[in-house]
């Protein structure tokens, strides 16, 4: 089990465009693990991706099992080079990230998506992801196009400070 | 609104009928505010300061009021600004924004991070000439944020919705 450091802003990494993984080999799935094991490290945690622990990869995670706000939902899953082949209608909402601690910010997702990718064992995968989970697959996915939900945010006042106000 | 260092702020732009002027309000409004320790101050605004921005879509046909008339099309976007912490990070995006014709209608900003490494994050709305011309401030814009090293990220408001 390998519990990385997670990147957060201004980390070059994080505002860099990641590499295609391209064949899943064993590193591509050691990089799955270490994925699912940083995420898990954090109990709120329900998505990570690679530029998160340093590594310029297109490949994240998201488990959105058990939360309150999710109703698709296909368990923890990893997919390398994920590409969005459709969306429908969109939502505001608030969301937050590892990389970025101290705020949460309102960004417009789209509701519905499929999600395209490979899978852990080099399967091709094709996903229909709704509400909280496709929320977090845009979200993860911004982190690969180094993009992240403060480059989204629907507002200038779209940011809150997560620490009390003195 | 907000809370600074601890004090409630608030700002308002209000419409009133004709017959109610600047003392009309200061009688009803500044007995409430002292009752909750506050100060509060008015003052008009003319029309054409009042005037709201007109996007490219309100423009199109239809009946156009005096105020659309009054107010050249440009349209309505909003700014990401992040990376760490220096001076002139708002001096060179807002000096960019003006060079461009832009115009700053909200702004917010944070610092976030520990004291050695503190991030600022600055989010704008703004109002650009409309057009291929908004999309040539959005990149101005972008570039002067780059050669301070921080991250400028623009998007025009009607893209929030997918």
């Amino acid at each position: 089990m390998t519990v990385r450091p997670v990147l957060v802003l201004p980390h070059q990494v994080l505002s860099t465009v990641a590499a295609p993984v391209g064949c899943v080999d064993d590193r591509a799935r050691a990089l799955a693990e270490d994925l699912f094991d940083t995420m898990r490290a954090s109990p709120a945690c329900v998505g990570l991706a690679a530029p998160q622990i340093g590594l310029s990869l297109r490949a994240f995670v998201v488990d959105v099992t058990g939360h309150r706000k999710a109703r698709s939902c296909h368990g923890p899953f990893v997919l390398f080079d994920p590409v969005i082949t459709a969306r429908e209608e969109s939502e505001i909402a608030r969301e937050g990230c590892m990389s970025v601690p101290d705020l949460t910010g309102d960004v417009a997702r789209a509701k519905y998506l499929t999600v395209t990718g490979t899978g852990v064992d080099g399967e091709q995968l094709a996903l229909e992801v709704d509400a909280f989970e496709a929320r977090a697959v845009q979200h993860e996915l911004d982190h690969l196009d180094g993009l992240l939900f403060l480059d989204r945010v629907a507002g200038s006042h779209a940011l809150f400070e997560r620490k009390v106000y003195r | 609104m907000t809370i600074l260092r601890g004090h409630f702020a608030i700002l308002l732009v209000v419409a009133a009928p004709p017959q109610v002027d600047r003392e009309a309000l200061e009688r009803v409004l500044v007995p409430v505010a002292e009752a909750f320790d506050l100060t509060v101050a008015i003052r008009p605004l003319s029309d054409e300061a009042a005037g709201t921005v007109v996007t490219d879509r309100e423009q199109a046909p239809g009946p156009s009021s005096r105020a659309q008339e009054s107010v050249e099309a440009r349209e309505a976007w909003t700014i990401a600004v992040h990376g760490a912490d220096r001076p002139g990070i708002v001096h060179a995006v807002t000096s960019a924004l003006a060079e461009a014709q832009g115009n700053v209608v909200d702004l917010a900003t944070h610092m976030v991070g520990e004291p050695d490494s503190a991030v600022y994050v600055m989010t704008l709305r703004v109002t650009l000439p409309a057009g291929k011309a908004a999309e040539a401030a959005a990149r101005h814009v972008g570039e002067a944020a780059s050669e301070l090293g921080v991250r400028c990220t623009t998007h025009r408001d009607e893209a929030d919705l997918l």
